[in-house]
């Protein structure tokens, strides 16, 4: 039987960013590969080159100061390298983002809906009318209340969790095979976290969507992860399975990593009991 | 006598008076009561928009609150003479979350950590300069950073030197709103660590201001949680936080993430294996 076609396949992919004093390697040898309908979580330290990678799969870096080499396939289409013309039908349709900081991810000055409506229209055929209705519908399947209210708001009138889950819902309607996460939730309380978090986790159920999850909270890869990549200093140092992970790390920053979390007093029959 | 006092507080916030519509009024804070003593650390959890951060801004006397008192050793903040205010300064320091933003980006580190030094101790060039390298030492770095530019540190790095800025004066008390939360997990255990040294090393007293209970639980003696500008509970002992009826505290403590993917809850059933 024919391998499953990865959704998203990166090799060897090197970043260098062009100063005066010749390139300088941000990302080397980096390989990753996002099976459908599974979570693939990065994890790193700031600085290690997690939002690199990812603003190099989708091509957002500036070709003047930097070089993306090696290759990006997503459903056997190769990225890198890709006109801006080109790419541009890829993102938003083929590929969903969403963005760490909600509040700055909108523009402040065209309403919820206007922006909504642009994407949809950007990508499909719809009418007006047609772009509406799924983004009302796509709304309201965020457990947001009141969405046809919602589209006639600007971004500053909702809160932040409220904006990511917007966000998600205009990365989600147009179903794309992979959506990029860089911290959807670090901006968010625990709360809207973990709702955030739950969406996530439905979409990737309901549409067979792959998510690279990029966080550097092990709490959030712990809740969502199938399989993790470490990252350090531009590398992958170590990739395993979720639980393999969790249970025998391998690297010994790895290990560094999972002893830096402060502990809390919470067995699992506690946990349960406040379920 | 307790460090500091704040009895009664309530506060609004409203939109401008204008000829054309009434003036709205948020209630931000109502009947806000706590104290805290010398050498303790408070953490005050919340979701966002509970009022956590304004209640930080009466406390450092930014905000002069619509009713109520806040009294810091004794002496009400808002009504003192400016000879005892600015003696109180000295003794009430505060760290904000976004280190870039509250520091002078034209000012080198060493102007940074000197200018309370400046403004309240009388020391010769090379005195300070000792001082200064002693502060960087203290929070972890070398005394060599002290020519550098706010834009050449990394964000922990930069929250360790609004650190050592609020300690230069060895005050009371600091208020710490949301430190560590743009931090990554290696870094916060780290800055969590630092706190928790100058804090039995000096006698200080501490608000942590968060949203994330794994943090505030690591450092504090005692647990506030507000919710819609009250104060729901205080805990003198932090684990009863966890088996509290209430279900604003319930709510906070089912949403902390797990620390390990057996426990999570997020997850559709189907994946969840026991490794």
């Amino acid at each position: 039987m024919e391998k499953q076609q990865n959704a998203l396949q990166v090799t060897d992919l090197n970043v260098a960013v062009k100063t005066a004093k010749g390139a300088l390697p941000l990302v080397q040898n980096l390989k990753l590969d996002l099976k459908p309908g599974k979570v693939l979580g990065l994890v790193g330290e700031s600085g290690s080159g997690k939002t690199v990678t990812c603003m190099a799969l989708l091509q957002l870096l500036n070709s003047k100061s930097m070089s993306v080499e090696g290759s990006i396939q997503l459903r056997g289409q190769e990225l890198n390298g890709l006109k801006q013309k080109e790419m541009r039908k890829v993102l938003g349709k083929e590929i969903g983002f969403i963005m760490q900081n909600p509040m700055n991810a909108f523009t402040p000055v065209y309403t919820i809906g206007n922006q909504f409506v642009e994407t949809i229209r950007t990508h499909t055929n719809l009418t007006k009318k047609q772009a509406i209705d799924l983004a009302v519908s796509s709304l309201e399947s965020m457990n947001l209340k009141e969405p046809s209210k919602l589209m006639k708001m600007y971004p500053f009138q909702l809160s932040g969790g409220m904006l990511q889950r917007v966000m998600i819902a205009i990365s989600m309607c147009l179903r794309p095979s992979v959506v990029i996460a860089d911290e959807p939730t670090t901006a968010l309380d625990v709360t809207n976290q973990l709702q955030v978090l739950r969406e996530l986790d439905r979409l990737r159920t309901e549409c067979g969507t792959s998510i690279l999850l990029i966080s550097h909270d092990l709490g959030v890869i712990s809740e969502l992860a199938d399989d993790v990549a470490v990252m350090r200093n531009g590398r992958i140092i170590e990739k395993a399975d979720v639980f393999q992970l969790f249970d025998h790390p391998k690297h010994e920053y790895t290990k560094k990593l999972l002893q830096a979390r402060p502990a809390l007093p919470m067995n699992e029959p506690l946990r349960k009991l406040v379920i | 006598m307790s460090l500091l006092e704040v009895k009664q507080v309530t506060h609004t916030y409203g939109s401008l008076r204008s000829f054309w519509r009434p003036q709205k009024e948020a209630q931000v804070l109502s009947d806000v009561s706590l104290s805290l003593e010398q050498g303790t650390c408070m953490g005050l959890i919340g979701t966002s928009g509970a009022g956590k951060s304004t209640l930080g801004k009466v406390i450092l006397g930014l905000e002069k609150p619509k009713e109520g008192q806040v009294l810091f050793q004794g002496q009400d903040l808002y009504a003192m003479n400016s000879k005892v205010r600015k003696q109180m300064r000295r003794d009430l320091q505060v760290v904000f979350q976004d280190s870039y933003s509250s520091v002078n980006p034209r000012l080198t580190a060493e102007k940074i950590i000197g200018e309370p030094l400046d403004n309240y101790e009388r020391l010769s060039a090379s005195e300070q300069k000792r001082t200064i390298a002693e502060l960087l030492e203290q929070v972890g770095l070398s005394a060599e950073d002290m020519q550098k530019f706010p834009g050449q540190f990394s964000g922990g790095q930069l929250q360790r030197i609004s650190i050592a800025r609020a300690i230069a004066l060895k005050p009371k008390m600091i208020v710490l709103d949301e430190s560590v939360s743009s931090l990554d997990m290696v870094n916060q255990t780290n800055i969590l660590k630092l706190l928790d040294d100058l804090k039995s090393e000096y006698g200080l007293s501490y608000l942590f201001i968060t949203h994330d209970i794994r943090a505030a639980y690591a450092i504090s003696d005692v647990l506030t949680v507000m919710e819609k500008g009250r104060i729901v509970e205080t805990y003198n002992n932090k684990d009863e936080v966890f088996t509290s009826s209430e279900p604003a505290v319930k709510d906070l403590v089912a949403s902390i993430l797990p620390e390990h993917p057996r426990n999570r809850t997020v997850s559709n059933g189907k994946r969840v294996v026991q490794v």
